[in-house]
């Protein structure tokens, strides 16, 4: 305990240094925290899951993937089968289709301030398969389920972000007209019922997939009969919840085998994880200088920072490490002193600084900006806490242990003698 | 305040010579010697090395992020012919999403001010595909496929030369047929698809081989004339592979339009690419295809626009490559503040002699901020020196205009002139900042406080 008041009293003799020091780490570990966190996100959703797998079936060849909405029902079923085979059906199923378009129909006029996207879908999808909304509790369950449930009654509705209403200058309640600029010819009025909870989807947008169906449907009673080009390329792919591997691999093989699947469109299965890591490949060099370059060279600089301030204050206090020796004190405590007073500045202010950047960030930010793929946010890891204190303690013991050991190693004679 | 820092930020060398001079002034002015802080900095080496080392790092780090996001931009302001007019559908924003009717193409390419070749009106047809390529032989930790950019083109010398691209020698454009047989296969197999490969395509693509394959191909670091891949279970057999020009195209994969077009479902084309007389004709093109022409609806764009609107993804690694730099930055000057703190705190005898010698108070300051910048001088050329090193890797990203589509590219990381002043500029910032306080505080000693 006295060692540890010994410890906090050097601290304080410097008060200037310590700050300085502390607010070095502080700032470097702010960064290497944002960047552990973008990289811990991108590795777990790229690891391949044992059970409560998500399943991808998309187009095999072409992004973006295009396949008639006719292969829904025996995508959600797992594939066709034999009468007399056993056939898996994954737990759950969600199809997707996006529609684009602007509330003005000039393409000229077109800007972030007109333009919508909507994920196209079964309502109920939002609430049982959608990453981020399936596992919401409370109050904002609640709240959603409502507008799910108006959304499936309401089938010219939109659940829209706050970032995307407010940009589009509308509010709950409000009806529009979307001019589309991928399904041409179909546009379709809106009446926006619901405001997905605030997170990853502010700038996203929902509508009732039976509504672009039966537009599609009535478009060659108003065209001559003409079926619309992107009637057999509505649906743009799927997600199936499997519990387990195994699970998994027949559901692929009854539909990669299937023939109902292989025209006009192919299709391909692969895990979630799989399809996300196709994406970032593009990324992967970026990826790899994050890991490789620029968290080292972060926490090699503050090493440099911490071992240099500690240095200075060895180098001053020579003749303190000598009378401590003439009281008694062996090298190894001269020596775990100096160790000491770092790790306490670099603990401190690594979780401080981590833990700071949790609350900032999450709470205040809303997450990370940061443009890798489909991503919008990126949230800090609640482990973050505890990275703040092994990055501050690691760095503080690697970049004092050679001064540290140089205060072990004051000679009591040289010091007296240089002082005489 | 905004457009000083752009005009600054335009004009990085000039800044730094700016700042240079300023400092050489400084110095002249001081008239405390310099030698007597470099002196200072020897006594103190070890403390004076580390300083410099993590200004280095410093340095080096931001460096080699700005090169990335450099060579970005170079990639997208070199892709594009100022003389090319793109035609996409009415309404696409993105040649990926556009798709023109076959009837209409014959009458767009007979309008005026499209360039003549041998006759024929400068317009190339294209059919861009993105396509999901299985990877054979992934090294471990890399994923299972790549997304591959097909552009299915009707005439590659024409195509070619709407885009100023030439072949490597030793390569020859795809067959009319666009297929060919791959040499020692059985005749009765299915022909080969020929292909054009962009040279950085050509390099990505080789590193899938087994290691028997490249002992038996003709280049060790890419694809080459005669080479095959595997893609929508057929093989694909290299024609040519384009010289590199830093663009987009070199991470394309080029084949016969009528072959790759219903392969994957897109029969249509894309795009026309018309090539016009030079910038200002490209323009007045546009404007005719956008208000006068009346036959089809389509949306023309400027080729070098096209590339240029696809940096939206470039200002975003900036501002992030920024935002890095300024913290980190800030991170390092706290280091260097300790550091002067700490060498002024034991030289308070100097600065009071250098006091009684009637050096006056800015005088001091400047001769320790001074001494600051020569640490970030050093430091930072160390780190710009160390920078270097990643001019010319070769690395992939994506280049995107943010309202869907997005191209796969492989690039070429650019250290230039810029670059290295935006190194040097910040590590003159960082000793600036962090001599200030500590200088500041040198200043307001007197001479009998200093030497008491």
């Amino acid at each position: 305990m006295r060692f540890l008041i010994l410890v906090f009293d050097n601290l304080r003799r410097n008060i200037g240094r310590t700050v300085f020091t502390a607010l070095a780490t502080m700032v470097m570990v702010l960064v290497v925290t944002c960047v552990f966190s973008i990289l811990t996100f991108l590795s777990n959703v790229t690891s391949e899951k044992a059970a409560n797998l998500k399943a991808i079936v998309t187009e095999r060849w072409q992004i973006p993937s295009q396949m008639p909405f006719s292969y829904a029902t025996g995508l959600a079923e797992g594939g066709g089968y034999e009468a007399d085979h056993v056939r898996i059906k994954p737990e759950n199923s969600m199809t997707w289709s996006f529609y684009g378009g602007a509330t003005d129909p000039d393409p000229k006029k077109r800007s972030n301030n007109t333009i919508l996207f909507a994920f196209a879908l079964q309502p109920r999808s939002l609430l049982e398969m959608m990453d981020g909304l399936d596992d919401l509790k409370g109050p904002e369950r609640t709240q959603l389920e409502a507008d799910v449930k108006k959304l499936q009654e309401t089938r010219n509705g939109l659940i829209v972000g706050k970032d995307r209403m407010k940009n589009l200058g509308k509010k709950v309640g409000d009806r529009m007209t979307i001019y589309s600029f991928n399904y041409k010819g179909i546009d379709l009025e809106f009446e926006i019922l619901g405001e997905f909870p605030v997170g990853r989807y502010d700038n996203a947008a929902a509508m009732n997939i039976d509504y672009l169906i039966s537009a599609m449907d009535a478009y060659p009673q108003n065209n001559a009969g003409k079926t619309h080009p992107m009637a057999n390329k509505s649906l743009n792919l799927v997600w199936l919840r499997m519990p387990d591997q195994p699970t998994f691999q027949q559901v692929s093989e009854q539909i990669m085998t299937n023939p109902a699947f292989k025209s006009p469109a192919a299709v391909k299965i692969e895990t979630a994880s799989s399809g996300i890591g196709t994406f970032l490949e593009a990324y992967r060099d970026m990826i790899w200088g994050m890991r490789w370059l620029l968290s080292p060279a972060i926490l090699f600089t503050l090493s440099l920072v911490i071992s240099n301030s500690i240095s200075i204050s060895v180098r001053e206090r020579r003749l303190e490490f000598a009378v401590l020796k003439v009281l008694g004190f062996r090298p190894w405590q001269i020596l775990m002193l100096v160790l000491c007073e770092a790790l306490v500045i670099g603990t401190l202010a690594g979780v401080i600084s981590a833990g700071g950047t949790f609350l900032l960030v999450n709470y205040v930010f809303g997450g990370l900006k940061f443009p890798i793929a489909f991503f919008p946010v990126f949230l800090i890891s609640p482990q973050a806490w505890w990275w703040g204190a092994a990055i501050g303690a690691g760095t503080a013991f690697v970049g004092s242990i050679w001064p540290a050991w140089s205060a072990r190693t004051v000679k009591v004679a040289e010091v007296f003698a240089k002082l005489a | 305040m905004f457009s000083v820092i752009q005009i600054a930020w335009a004009h990085r060398p000039e800044v730094l010579a700016v700042f240079l001079v300023l400092i050489a002034l400084l110095a002249a002015a001081s008239k405390v010697p310099l030698s007597y802080n470099i002196q200072n900095l020897m006594v103190r080496i070890p403390t004076s090395l580390m300083t410099a080392a993590a200004f280095m790092l410093v340095v080096a780090l931001v460096i080699v992020m700005l090169a990335f996001v450099n060579g970005m931009y170079t990639l997208t302001q070199t892709s594009g012919q100022p003389g090319n007019v793109i035609l996409l559908a009415d309404g696409a924003t993105d040649e990926q999403f556009s798709s023109l009717a076959m009837a209409d193409v014959g009458d767009i390419e007979n309008q005026p001010g499209i360039r003549v070749l041998n006759g024929q009106p400068m317009v190339s047809r294209e059919t861009y595909i993105v396509v999901n390529q299985p990877i054979d032989n992934p090294p471990p930790g890399r994923q299972k496929r790549r997304f591959l950019q097909v552009r299915g083109v009707d005439d590659p010398v024409m195509s070619s030369a709407v885009h100023g691209l030439k072949l490597i020698p030793g390569g020859d454009w795809f067959s009319s047929a666009g297929v060919g047989q791959v040499a020692g296969a059985d005749e009765a197999a299915q022909p080969a698809v020929e292909v054009l490969l962009g040279a950085g395509i050509a390099r990505e693509l080789g590193r899938d081989r087994w290691p028997d394959a490249v002992a038996k191909g003709k280049n060790a670091e890419r694809l080459d004339v005669g080479d095959t891949f595997r893609l929508s279970e057929r093989d694909w057999i290299v024609a040519g592979v384009f010289e590199s020009t830093g663009s987009a195209y070199d991470s394309e994969v080029w084949a016969k339009q009528s072959l790759v077009g219903p392969l994957f479902g897109k029969e249509n084309y894309s795009s026309l690419i018309a090539r016009t007389e030079n910038a200002v004709a490209a323009e007045k093109l546009r404007e005719y295809f956008l208000n006068d022409y009346s036959k089809a609806k389509l949306a023309p764009i400027v080729e070098t626009k096209y590339f240029e609107e696809l940096s939206q993804t470039n200002v975003q690694f900036l501002v992030v490559t920024i935002i890095i730099a300024v913290i980190t930055a800030i991170g390092g000057a706290f280091g260097v503040m300790n550091t002067m703190f700490a060498a002024i705190g034991q030289r308070t005898k100097d600065i009071g002699v250098l006091r009684l010698l009637g050096y006056k108070r800015w005088q001091i300051l400047v001769s320790f901020l001074l001494e600051s910048l020569v640490l970030a001088l050093v430091g930072g050329l160390a780190g710009c020196l160390l920078g270097f090193f990643a001019d010319g890797w070769t690395v992939s990203s994506i280049v995107s205009s943010g309202q869907g589509g997005g191209k796969f590219v492989v690039m070429k990381m650019d250290v230039d002139l810029a670059v290295l002043s935006s190194g040097m500029l910040l590590a003159l910032s960082m000793g600036l900042f962090g001599g200030l306080i500590p200088s500041l505080s040198a200043m307001r000693l007197t001479a009998l406080e200093a030497l008491r």
